[in-house]
């Protein structure tokens, strides 16, 4: 996993440096501003699509006027003409989207950061820390205990304490993302508690 | 004359629909004669009968002589479009036309025997509506933004693309009636929006003149990040309450970019069921006076109308009188107040707030972060409505625009951004449902999430469980359940040519793709062995691809009209193009003519221009044309011959 984790931590190696049209230097992976020609996004990382250094600490603001700024040059509205530059747009603007998507949500971004430092997937690995898995049980038995009763005062309290409990596995989860890649006792603790981040998540939702 | 090519921008309405389009100077809705741009979505149709031809009507036309014709009278088919029978079902007490089942999980409305689908229905309003832009313009129309409510699931998006190609348009996008609405709030009246007093007084109903100020600004492609940076954003909710369909949509504005964040409605939700509710009141009060069941095709036509009329009149007073004529000397009478009215039909209005509030939740914004509420569509003219919206965000609503028009103003400002005429603008709509696929046990597998940003793609990896399997059957989902069951089913997508190959082996990537029309594309590879085998897809819902090419052939007895239509257009141009031509040849040669032949020619120009006006028989125009052409062909020959002299002396030696 070496090669990935070089290249995503190494933000003069995520940009092509030329466009492939009018080979002028490009200031945005997807798109050349001289001359609007669209370029295939496929294999770069979402930071790099979105023209940002890897890292857990990003600007929001930073991230959403790079977002939109990118929209406006490569959606389909404004590639509308048909054949092959419509489709790429179509499919660039998809990918566009999916990247704001993962890196605006932290627990995304931890997961995508993860991945690049060679990290194993939730779906590959799906360890949590030891007491989360009993805890989460138990405050499902609660949930619908409460919810059978009709007690909205201990759904409301319940919410209110899962909710806590998700606040401090993210900011541990974020702890963990900032020392990426670090080792590979870093990476096993950072899939587990974005594996509680989950559990929690998914609880938050029944509430 | 300018060629370039204009897109029309449809609102295709349950009630009514309307059609615009924009120019250098603006957005404009195009009118009748009355000054009126509604088109009432009602088609009729006159059966055939010896010695007399089929006939549609479409309209007002259609709409006031519904009464006596309830059977052969189409109208509310956007509740039809794109569903299936058990979609319906709660609307077929309410419809005095027959409608019975289609082929493929469609309904079709029957008439005098004759079976015809929603969208062939929808086609002759579109048609119409496009007829309308081409005598307005004076030039053929092929393509258009048609807008749709933002919760219409992918076979009603279908279904209505498939219409609009069945009424020969180009559709080149379908845009979300609340996000079209924005969008013309957003360019016309920014500054209304951002700097308007909260607690400003709204007027209602107002009609806006036909002009509505859109400025043009020529922006070049390339504007910089950090020039626009300062402009702040907005955040806005349109809440549309239409004939059938009720959404609501909250947007992110800034930068020049509509962001919607979340979307929630139904489709099932408009002014249409504000009028059941009287129209029951009244069938149970006769029923219980009377003893009379009142349940006919006419009645209920008849009841549809009065009860809107009474909908209506509550609007503006506080009681109406409602009077029906039994037959018999028997009259049911009463007075209905507007209190009454809004008890009846209280748990509509929760019903769009408590979705109001789920689309909040799903924006992840607390009420006090909306700055503005827009009013949309012909039933929040309701003053239930207006008050319950208000009291419960806590704002003024906010209504500056004629309700009716702005969505096809709307439309018609995306048109023109497709069009190319704004690059500094940009619309980013969401997906309003799940997207899932059935997995083993029918539960729904969501791959995509509702109020995703679209467009949007997920890939999925399928394999064989058999020996030489070869089709793989996929049950594609649209909705919000936990079950497959009861999530809409956009069709079985079947899989098929995979290489034969022991179970398990082939890799079939499938990729989902919602394009920015929020409509699926599923396209899938086999990629095993170095050979990326594509899979034929076939989905089972809506029209075919044939049906929509014979729909766009035959189009119910409107082709001919329509023939006549585009001829006469073509005819008019040119008599206008020749006109033209022919005085300016005067101006330059009529010196070298015989006094007598520029005479005869200004004589011949007068009576063509005044037949013209007056005409309806387009081959009695032709040959005037075509002898008007060669009556002026010696002063057409002075004209080339002075072109070649002058082309002559511009030869470089």
């Amino acid at each position: 996993m070496v090669p990935i984790l070089t290249s995503a931590f190494d933000q003069t190696a995520v940009l092509p440096a030329k466009c492939r049209s009018c080979n002028r230097p490009l200031d945005s992976p997807l798109f050349c501003g001289n001359c609007h020609t669209l370029h295939p996004a496929a294999g770069l990382t979402h930071f790099a699509i979105l023209g940002l250094t890897p890292s857990f600490d990003i600007d929001l603001d930073e991230l959403r006027r790079k977002y939109l700024y990118c929209s406006r040059c490569i959606h389909p509205d404004h590639h509308s003409a048909g054949g092959a530059d419509a489709n790429l747009s179509l499919h660039t603007a998809a990918q566009l989207n999916e990247s704001y998507r993962v890196l605006r949500d932290p627990v995304l971004r931890a997961e995508h950061l993860l991945a690049l430092a060679g990290g194993r997937s939730s779906a590959e690995d799906k360890s949590a820390p030891p007491d989360v898995l009993a805890q989460t049980m138990l405050l499902r038995e609660e949930t619908e205990e409460a919810r059978a009763a009709d007690d909205s005062a201990g759904l409301a309290a319940l919410r209110k304490q899962v909710q806590t409990l998700c606040e401090q596995a993210l900011q541990v989860v974020a702890g963990l993302a900032r020392e990426l890649p670090g080792n590979d006792d870093t990476r096993q603790r950072l899939r587990e508690q974005l594996n509680a981040v989950k559990y929690y998540r998914k609880l938050l939702e029944q509430l | 004359m300018d060629q370039q090519e204009i897109i029309i921008g449809i609102d295709l309405g349950t009630t009514f629909s309307l059609v615009a389009y924009a120019d250098e100077r603006g957005a404009h809705i195009i009118r009748d004669e009355q000054g009126d741009g509604r088109v009432p979505s009602v088609i009729g149709v006159t059966p055939e009968a010896p010695g007399r031809p089929p006939r549609v009507t479409l309209g007002w036309e259609a709409r006031n002589h519904a009464v006596e014709n309830p059977r052969t009278t189409v109208y509310s088919v956007k509740r039809l479009i794109g569903r299936g029978p058990e979609d319906i079902r709660k609307d077929l007490p309410f419809l005095a036309y027959a409608v019975v089942p289609g082929p493929r999980d469609t309904v079709q409305v029957e008439i005098a025997g004759r079976h015809y689908s929603p969208e062939e229905i929808s086609s002759v309003i579109l048609r119409g509506l496009r007829e309308r832009a081409e005598r307005h313009l004076g030039r053929p129309v092929h393509k258009a933004v048609i807008t749709v409510p933002a919760y219409f699931d992918d076979a009603q998006r279908q279904a209505t693309r498939d219409a609009g190609a069945a009424a020969g348009l180009e559709v080149l996008r379908i845009v979300n009636e609340p996000t079209a609405a924005a969008l013309a709030y957003g360019l016309g009246v920014r500054e209304q929006i951002s700097l308007g007093s909260p607690d400003r007084p709204t007027a209602l109903p107002q009609v806006t003149p036909g002009h509505f100020a859109l400025p043009m600004q020529q922006c070049p492609a390339n504007v910089s990040i950090e020039a626009d940076a300062t402009s702040a954003g907005h955040t806005v909710a349109v809440f549309d309450l239409g004939g059938g369909t009720f959404d609501v949509s909250v947007l992110r504005i800034e930068h020049g970019v509509f962001q919607v964040l979340s979307t929630a409605g139904d489709t099932h939700l408009g002014g249409d069921d504000f009028d059941r509710t009287i129209i029951t009141l009244v069938q149970r009060e006769v029923h219980e006076q009377f003893g009379l069941s009142i349940d006919s095709p006419t009645t209920r036509q008849a009841l549809r109308s009065l009860a809107e009329s009474i909908k209506t009149r509550l609007s503006a007073a506080r009681e109406a009188q409602l009077e029906l004529d039994l037959g018999h000397g028997r009259t049911y009478r009463r007075t209905i107040t507007r209190d009454e009215f809004e008890e009846l039909s209280a748990n509509l209005v929760d019903r769009t707030l408590t979705l109001c509030d789920q689309a909040l939740r799903d924006a992840g914004l607390a009420p006090d972060q909306l700055e503005r509420m827009i009013l949309v569509g012909g039933s929040t003219r309701m003053p239930c409505v207006r008050r319950r919206v208000g009291e419960h965000f806590g704002i003024e609503p906010y209504t500056a625009i004629n309700p009716d028009e702005v969505v096809a103003l709307g439309a018609a400002i995306q048109a023109a951004i497709l069009g190319g005429a704004h690059p500094d603008m940009l619309l980013l709509d969401v997906t309003p449902l799940s997207l899932g696929i059935e997995t083993m046990g029918g539960a729904m597998g969501k791959l995509i999430m509702r109020n995703t940003t679209i467009p949007c793609r997920e890939t999925e990896m399928f394999t064989t469980f058999m020996d030489g399997q070869t089709a793989i059957k996929l049950n594609v989902l649209q909705g919000e359940r936990e079950l497959a069951a009861d999530c809409r089913s956009l069709g079985e997508f079947y899989l098929r040519d995979i290489p034969p190959m022991p179970a398990g082996i082939p890799k079939i990537e499938v990729e989902f793709l919602i394009d920015a029309n929020g409509i699926l594309n599923v396209s899938a590879r086999e990629q095993r062995s170095g050979r990326q085998a594509s899979i034929q897809i076939v989905p089972n819902h809506g029209l075919t691809r044939a049906e929509v090419e014979r729909m766009a052939k035959e189009s119910i007895q409107f082709a001919r009209s329509d023939i006549d239509a585009h001829r006469r257009i073509d005819l008019l141009n040119q008599v206008e193009f020749d006109l033209n031509k022919t005085r300016q040849m005067l101006e330059r040669f009529g010196a070298q003519l015989e006094p007598t032949e520029r005479a005869r020619i200004e004589q011949e120009m007068t009576a063509l221009y005044a037949l013209a006006g007056r005409t309806e028989d387009l081959d009695e125009l032709y040959q005037a044309l075509t002898a008007f052409g060669h009556s002026t062909l010696r002063l057409a020959e002075l004209g080339i011959r002075a072109a070649l002299v002058q082309g002559a002396k511009e030869q470089p030696e």
